[in-house]
């Protein structure tokens, strides 16, 4: 009879399955850790796995599988939401810099841009980009959608209504283009904007640029910079690249 | 004999044809890209066997359905853990169906009848059901160890593995103190050791 250490055994044990509940959250805790426990428990698998032939194989009910593929869509969209919070924290540190550079100036009225990424599709169409433009971390108030192959860009307002006697001005910042935004383009009445009015950029720059909407006298900027309270998002893609699971 | 069974029992087969563990390799290698085709596939490939083995352990199958519906999540959300050179993908499912099943019955027992007929008859159940073994060659050498040991101490092991009995369960049905159970579990448990490695 070999003899058997004390790790060893509660590695038995635990594969066995005799382990209370509190000795088996012990050992799940520690087999993190613990490369030697890790290694005398897979060895116990190994042992004892053949007993598994045993088990009578039984059908689960129809109805499993669409339940379990309802929780995955929700592990996935928690997966997707955490992975777009984590971009709302490294845009806010990019709208800081944009605020503190655009001299837009009071904090109240500057409103972060949070930034939301479509649940991820199975056909990822890598030229299409969105930006976010989100008030108060409540309802977006735009979505700014930008195909990078043809330029072309879609401005959708969501919660944001037309103003009477004041305009919403769309404007792009990015370091080539100097320290302070260039206008964009001012938004129709209906809130939409010409398709075409990032033509003279390339991709490369719109996917590095930050984007304002603010809210200006009727016609748009006085002064050609931002002058009231804005707003503003960053383009990421539709599908993010790389494995979005947990 | 069910399909799964077959697919672990296949392992000697010479074949042209992607033999059925291979298959549930590939499976798991589209699930841990995210494909959920590949899940789906994987899932009828595999979850009569962990249906039965979390059913055998809880004797409830609301709850065994819920288990089995963590079990599944975790998979998707593991597949990249999987080593092939460890086992293979039906052995390591097994594992974490069989883990998440007696965590979930240590932490909450009261869920398993109180009533002890099931526990006899799944003690009177053994023999038959280990007769009737695949005629793997680690199947056969567990088999052989099992039977070296003394008749009470094999029945232990087979209970606890298969049906998830605490050695609480175990004591009581074996009319010994837990303490004395344990002591008994322990001396198997090196018995079988010593023996799987001659």
């Amino acid at each position: 009879m070999s003899d058997l250490t004390d790790k060893d055994l509660l590695a038995a044990e635990f594969v066995l399955g005799t382990l209370d509940d509190s000795e088996r959250q012990q050992v799940h805790r520690q087999r993190q850790q613990d490369g030697e426990l890790e290694q005398l428990i897979q060895a116990w698998e190994a042992r004892l796995a053949p007993l598994g032939d045993e088990v009578k194989s039984i059908a689960p009910g129809p109805h499993l599988l669409a339940r379990i593929e309802r929780r995955i869509d929700a592990v996935e969209a928690r997966a997707a939401l955490q992975h777009s919070d984590d971009r709302v924290t490294r845009l806010r540190r990019r709208l800081t810099l944009w605020r503190g550079m655009a001299g837009v100036s009071s904090a109240a009225a500057l409103i972060l841009a949070a930034l939301l990424v479509g649940a991820p599709t199975s056909s990822p169409d890598q030229s299409q980009f969105v930006a976010v433009f989100q008030q108060d971390d409540q309802q977006p108030a735009f979505m700014l959608s930008v195909n990078l192959e043809q330029r072309r860009l879609h401005v959708m307002p969501v919660t944001a209504k037309p103003m009477e006697d004041r305009s919403y001005q769309l404007w792009i910042k990015e370091a080539s283009l100097g320290p302070t935004p260039q206008s964009v383009g001012v938004l129709d009445d209906d809130l939409s904007i010409d398709q075409s009015a990032l033509q003279q950029y390339s991709p490369e720059l719109l996917k590095r640029a930050t984007f304002g909407i603010s809210v200006e006298p009727s016609g748009g900027s006085p002064t050609g910079q931002p002058t009231g309270p804005a707003i503003h998002g960053y383009l990421y893609p539709t599908q993010a690249p790389g494995n979005q699971r947990l | 004999m069910t399909h799964v069974q077959r697919l672990e029992s296949d392992t000697s087969a010479p074949s042209d044809a992607q033999s059925p563990q291979d298959r549930l390799v590939m499976l798991l290698a589209r699930v841990e890209k995210g494909d959920r085709e590949a899940f789906a596939e994987l899932y009828q490939a595999t979850s009569a066997k962990l249906f039965g083995t979390v059913l055998r352990i809880l004797k409830d199958t609301t709850w065994a359905d819920d288990v089995i519906q963590d079990v599944y999540v975790t998979i998707w959300q593991k597949a990249d853990r999987f080593d092939r050179q460890r086992g293979s993908v039906i052995g390591w499912m097994a594992t974490i169906a069989r883990n998440a099943a007696i965590d979930d019955l240590r932490r909450a027992p009261r869920h398993q009848s109180e009533d002890d007929s099931h526990l006899e008859h799944a003690a009177a159940t053994q023999a038959s059901a280990f007769e009737q073994r695949d005629q793997d060659e680690s199947s056969d050498r567990l088999s052989q160890c099992l039977e070296e040991l003394e008749e009470t101490r094999s029945q232990m092991v087979r209970l606890a593995y298969l049906d998830g009995w605490s050695r609480a369960d175990l004591a009581s049905h074996f009319g010994q103190p837990v303490n004395t159970v344990k002591t008994w579990l322990h001396r198997a448990l090196k018995q079988l050791k010593g023996c799987l490695s001659t």
